[in-house]
Order: C-alpha cells, then sequence, then structure tokens
C-alpha cells in the first residue's frame, strides 16, 4: 500500500536522490567532523567515480555552489536496483534517512515538520484490507491519493508489452529461419535424388523412405536444436558480462531457463522434422525411374 | 554486366523452388531489419515531431530536469515578463499541470488538468470552441466519453494542486470545447483551462506558479535560449534539439539498444543463410561451371554470375521486404503502444528515408559478404579434374 501526492508519483521508501548538476559533492577528511555525523548509502557507481569507501566522509548541498551543506559518513555501497528504463544512465546516487534528506533540502522559510514527502508506504495489519484502506483514505484526505501496491501496475504492464513485443519478433525470426530451412531442405533433398531413386528401385515404399527422411529430419532438427541450446548457454554469460560492462549495471540481459529452453526444443524440432518432410514428399512422388535417370 | 545478370537470373528461373524461399527468406530478414532501423531512431523522432508542431522552440524549466518533471517556476509572471522583453522571443506561455477529478451527474474520472497562459492553445479543438471566458475547460476525447458530456455541459472539478491549500473546493466549469491534447496518452482523461481558472480550482487566485514557460523564439532558438539565460540565471532555457539530447541520453535507450542488437543478429542471421544456399547450390554445379569454363567463360564472368545469383536473391528480397517490414511495423508499433505513458501520437516505428538508404546498402553489403565464399570455390575450380570427377562419378 502507497499513498503520494498525485503529482509526484515516484514513491521512495528511504530516501533517494540522484546527484544531478543541484547536487555538489566533496569528499572531506573524517577527522575534522563531528562524531554525530548522520550516515548515508553510496551508490556502486559514485562510490567508483568519486573513489569514496566506506566510512568516508562526504559533504552534500542542494546546490551547485555548496551553499547550506552538510557533512555524511558513508555507512555502506550498494548495488541500484536495475532498471531497463533507464539503461545507458549511470546511476550517481545516495540514500539518506528522511529526516535527514529534509533538514538538508527544507527552505529556510518552512518549519520543520511541516515539510512535505513524495510518497508514504504503509504495511496493513490485514493486507487484503488495502481497497477498503484506499477508499477510506482518499475520501478523508482530498490533497493525497492512495492505491493498494498490488494496482500499482505501470511498470509490470510496461513488461508484459515488452514479452509481447518479443514474443512478434521471434515469431517473424522463427518465420524467417523457416523459409531458409526450407529451401536449404529443398536442396539437400535435391542432392539426393538419385540415392532415393535407387532405393525406391530396389523396392522400398514411398512410405518407408519418408519414415526414414522424418526419423533423419528429427535428428538433425534435434542436434541442431541442442548445439543452439548450448550455444545461447554459452553465450548468456559473455552477453551479460558485455552488456552489464557496456552500461555499468547489474541488470541481467538474457537468462536462459529451462521454460525457454522447452520452447526452443518444441518449436525447432517439430519444425525442423516437417521441413524436411514437406520438402521430401515432393521427390518421392515422382517414379524411381525418373529418380534414379542422370 | 547484363549477360552475367541473364545468366543468372536464368539459374534462379531453372529451381523455382530454392529460389522463392530464398526470396522469401530474405524478405523475412530484411523486413526485420528495416523496422529494427525504424524502430532505433523512431521514439526520438517521434518526440522531435511532436514538440515542433506545438509551435514552440524554447522551453524553460526551474532546474535542468525536463519539463514538467522538475522544481515548478515561483514568480511566473514576472519571468514571463523578463523573457517576453527580449527580442530574440515572440511569445511565451507559461503552462502548469495539476490533478483533478472531474464529475459529471453520477459519473467521474480522475483527469490530468494543464493550465495555460497566453492566448496560443497547445491543443487541437476537435468539436466546440478553445475556453475563452472564465470557467471554461476543454477536455480529451475520453474524458468527454468517461463523462458523457458534449460541449455546453457543465462539469464538478475538484484539484488536487501541489500549490495552495491542500483541499480546493470543487468549481464548476463549463465543457467549451473537446480537443486533442499534446501528449495525451490512451484511456486517459485530460483537461484544459486557462491558467487563472486553473488558479481559481486550486484554491489560490495569483499564485503565479508554471512547471515551465513554452517559448516561440523569434527565429533563432538558440539566440532564444542563450538570451533568456542570460536575462533570467535563476531558470534553465532548452531549445528543442537539446530537449531531444536529454531525452536521447536518459530515455528510450532499452529501444536503441535492442534494435542495435536484433539488427545485428538479423544481418549475420541473413548472411549465413545466403552463404549457405548459395554455397550449396554451387557445390551441386560445380561440374556445369567447370563445363562453362572449359567452353570459355573466363573466370571474372564465372564469378560473376555467382555475385549477381546472390544480388538478385537480395534484391528481390529486399524489394519485397519494404511493403512487408511497414506493415510490420505498424502491428509492432501497436504492441508497444500499449505501453503506460506512451502518448497516443508518439511512435515507435517512424519511416524515413535515410532508414530505407542504411536498409538498402546493409542488404547490399549482406549479397557481397554472402557471394564472397561461394565465389571463392567457382575462382579456385580445378577445371579439368572436375570434369574428370564428374565423368566417373
Amino acid at each position: 500500500m502507497e499513498a503520494h501526492n498525485r503529482n509526484e508519483p515516484f514513491g521512495l521508501k528511504f530516501s533517494t536522490f540522484l546527484l544531478a548538476a543541484l547536487l555538489a559533492l566533496t569528499a572531506v577528511s573524517p577527522s575534522a567532523q563531528a562524531p554525530d555525523v548522520p550516515s548515508i548509502l553510496v551508490s556502486r557507481q559514485l562510490a567508483a567515480r568519486e573513489g569514496l569507501t566506506v566510512g568516508d566522509e562526504m559533504r552534500l548541498a542542494t546546490d551547485v555552489r555548496g551553499e547550506r551543506s552538510r557533512t555524511f559518513r558513508i555507512a555502506g555501497i550498494y548495488e541500484p536496483t536495475p532498471d531497463p528504463m533507464r539503461l545507458g544512465s549511470v546511476p550517481l546516487s545516495v540514500r539518506m534517512h528522511l529526516p535527514d534528506l529534509l533538514a538538508l533540502t527544507r527552505d529556510a522559510a518552512v518549519p520543520a515538520g511541516t515539510e512535505h514527502v513524495e510518497a508514504i508506504n504503509v504495511a496493513l495489519a490485514d493486507p487484503a484490507d488495502a481497497e477498503t484502506f484506499s477508499r477510506d483514505f482518499n475520501a478523508r484526505a482530498p490533497g493525497a491519493f492512495a492505491r493498494p501496491t498490488s494496482r500499482a501496475t505501470d511498470s509490470a504492464t510496461t513488461f508484459v508489452v515488452l514479452e509481447r513485443f518479443h514474443a512478434a519478433i521471434a515469431a517473424v525470426t522463427v518465420l524467417a529461419a523457416t523459409v531458409f530451412l526450407l529451401a536449404l531442405t529443398v536442396m539437400l533433398v535435391d542432392e539426393r535424388r538419385e540415392t532415393v531413386g535407387v532405393l525406391r528401385l530396389i523396392g522400398l515404399p514411398v512410405r518407408r523412405i519418408l519414415l526414414q527422411v522424418l526419423v533423419e529430419g528429427v535428428l538433425v532438427a534435434g542436434l541442431g536444436a541442442l548445439f543452439g541450446l548450448l550455444l545461447a548457454l554459452g553465450s548468456e554469460g559473455l552477453i551479460n558480462r558485455f552488456f552489464q560492462w557496456r552500461y555499468d549495471t547489474a541488470l541481467v540481459f538474457v537468462r536462459i531457463t529451462p521454460r525457454v529452453a522447452l520452447i526452443c526444443l518444441a518449436i525447432a524440432v517439430p519444425l525442423g522434422a516437417v521441413a524436411t518432410v514437406v520438402a521430401s514428399w515432393a521427390l518421392l512422388r515422382r517414379g524411381g525411374l525418373r529418380l534414379a535417370r542422370r | 554486366m547484363s549477360a552475367p545478370l541473364a545468366f543468372a537470373w536464368r539459374s534462379l528461373v531453372r529451381q523455382p523452388p530454392r529460389s522463392t524461399l530464398g526470396v522469401l527468406g530474405v524478405a523475412a530478414v530484411g523486413a526485420l531489419l528495416l523496422d529494427m532501423l525504424l524502430l532505433s531512431e523512431g521514439l526520438i523522432l517521434s518526440m522531435r515531431e511532436l514538440l515542433d508542431r506545438l509551435g514552440y522552440d524554447v522551453r524553460v524549466t526551474a532546474s535542468d530536469a525536463l519539463p514538467g518533471m522538475g522544481a515548478a517556476i515561483e514568480g511566473a509572471p514576472d519571468a514571463v515578463a523578463a523573457i517576453a522583453a527580449l527580442p530574440a522571443v515572440r511569445a511565451v506561455t507559461p503552462i502548469r499541470s495539476e490533478d483533478a477529478e472531474l464529475a459529471h451527474r453520477d459519473r467521474q474520472v480522475t483527469s490530468v488538468l494543464l493550465g495555460v497562459g497566453g492566448t496560443a492553445p497547445v491543443w487541437t479543438i476537435l468539436r466546440g470552441r478553445d475556453p475563452e471566458n472564465r470557467r471554461d475547460l476543454v477536455i480529451n476525447r475520453y474524458a468527454a466519453e468517461t463523462l458523457g458530456v458534449e460541449p455546453g455541459a457543465t462539469v464538478t472539478l475538484r484539484a488536487s494542486c501541489s500549490h495552495g491549500p491542500t483541499a480546493p473546493p470543487p468549481v464548476e466549469f463549463r465543457v467549451s470545447g473537446v480537443a486533442e491534447l499534446p501528449f495525451d496518452t490512451p484511456e486517459t482523461a485530460s483537461a484544459a483551462a486557462r491558467l487563472v481558472d486553473l488558479e481559481d480550482a486550486c484554491g489560490a487566485p495569483g499564485a503565479g506558479v508554471a512547471d515551465f514557460l513554452a517559448v516561440t523564439s523569434a527565429g533563432d532558438a538558440a539566440a532564444a535560449a542563450v538570451a533568456i539565460g542570460a536575462a533570467r540565471p535563476d531558470l534553465r532555457a532548452f531549445t528543442n534539439d537539446q530537449l531531444i539530447g536529454r531525452v536521447q541520453q536518459t530515455g528510450f535507450t532499452y529501444f536503441r539498444q535492442i534494435s542495435t542488437v536484433l539488427a545485428t543478429i538479423t544481418m549475420a542471421f541473413a548472411l549465413l543463410l545466403i552463404t549457405v544456399l548459395l554455397t550449396v547450390s554451387v557445390n551441386q554445379r560445380l561440374g556445369e561451371v567447370a563445363a562453362l569454363r572449359a567452353l570459355g567463360f573466363s573466370q571474372r564472368r564465372v564469378v560473376l554470375d555467382v555475385l549477381c545469383e546472390s544480388a538478385l536473391i537480395v534484391g528481390t528480397g529486399g524489394v519485397l521486404s519494404v511493403p512487408l517490414g511497414i506493415a510490420l511495423a505498424r502491428w509492432l508499433d501497436t504492441i508497444l503502444k500499449r505501453m503506460p505513458g506512451i502518448p497516443e501520437q508518439m511512435h515507435f516505428f517512424v519511416f524515413e528515408p535515410q532508414a530505407l538508404l542504411f536498409h538498402a546498402g546493409l542488404l547490399a553489403a549482406t549479397a557481397l559478404l554472402a557471394a564472397a565464399y561461394p565465389m571463392r570455390i567457382v575462382a579456385r575450380l580445378p577445371i579439368a579434374a572436375t570434369l574428370r570427377n564428374e565423368v566417373i562419378s
């Protein structure tokens, strides 16, 4: 359950803000600071860029001139939650306790305790009451808006749409591969025209030859699919490592799950076998003499 | 060149199933390649078109954040007056957006309420007219359908504002028109009124707050942005090009990356398969090629035959791939536009001649590279030994 101002929909549990141009950052000597320095977490990327380590003290300010700055001690370095929609932008961010953030960003004219927050996360005693709680809250607090987190599905919808998009691309790729596969099998079957002709002449029925072609097709398609899977498994780590390095993110780009592997096998093997049989069928309809003739 | 081309054409026509399948395969792969090229820049082009269409070429904000995403401009009337006085500026429009509940009889809908200062509307009227009088507003088609209202109807508006009292009282507005608002997203209600009426609805008349200022330059957007920066150093001015650059850096990266990856894989896939097709085809015709060489065909000529065969397969498939790719792009665009928050007028796949030229170039390179290995086989073919083997077998 989360409640937030309608104009600022991004709920933040443990106040986070990006170090953009508004935020000046300066590492300072630990010895020069008071002992009750508030603690913060620093993103791995920021720590690497500025050479920060746990225990370091740093000054943060909300303006580029560094006025109204405050000193913080780095309590830890965290890996930001990977977000595909922010791919390419390096998350230079810090996380701090909400009172520290409010103290840092509060305007001089705003009395302490009257600042605004963007969102409040609420854990209900009974999660099943989320809908009722939201309705009650929305009726009583017109300036804010509550909604159950199970209904906050914008990002989930994004991924469902992306999955559909990938499925559509995969379908077109499979279609193109099938056409090429048919072209190849037509050529390969044609190459074996004489052999098939001889088999027909020595008395093997069409059905028997077709069965042989089918078994051969299944074997070749099965081996091909297995090889493809091994190739995918082998390249999975390489692709992930390359893109994680390229975009400085912990995002997993490729994951070969058993379900994905099974779908690949379920498509590739029957497709390969059927392509072989379809390509052979036209050939087998011809007479043995015609096939064996040079 | 016409003789090798004619010869390659006859070679392909002689084996219709394999040639047809090869061409269809290239068409499918080419369509996918074209789509990936359109996707790589589609959102950016679409966004640029949308920004340009609004008629403003500079946006002024209070922070480095994108317009509407960061801090609001306090004292907007002063800023508008200061900027409008600059010679490089033709017009300035303050824009503010808040959330609002619109209700009509027993129906209600949550809407984005846009408050626009000045006289130039940022929407396109579909029915009715612009909001000219006090407490007039225009609503989008979705809001009109959800509320069941037409121009002339009265709706109750309860604003939820970031500035002013926490719970402003509900106020009545008259729907002056149904309009298409910029950046409208499907199945989302939106409404627009004059900025003064939005301030009224927020219970803070004369608040003088704007999310951003939309500026029309006198002709040179970059000069206007510089002049605004100099006149009001506390504000940030971005031209449309700068905004697009910022969006390019921070957003839409996923689609650019995926299009690059898929285009590369598609190219590699096409290259591999056409190479295999041509190689198998050439291997099956080694005797024929050796006979042609023995009859007096030069090495260059037989190599050209193979190259022309590749060019014909890829060229015909490439031509077919354009309409196929455009149809496929429309389908994929429909899928992707179901993503939340994507404005109706934005497209993921935008056709541009440059992409088509690049597509043709990539396919030409594929044809050339795919033919390289079979051309090598043909070029190095030992004529006598091949003919002898052919006779013995």
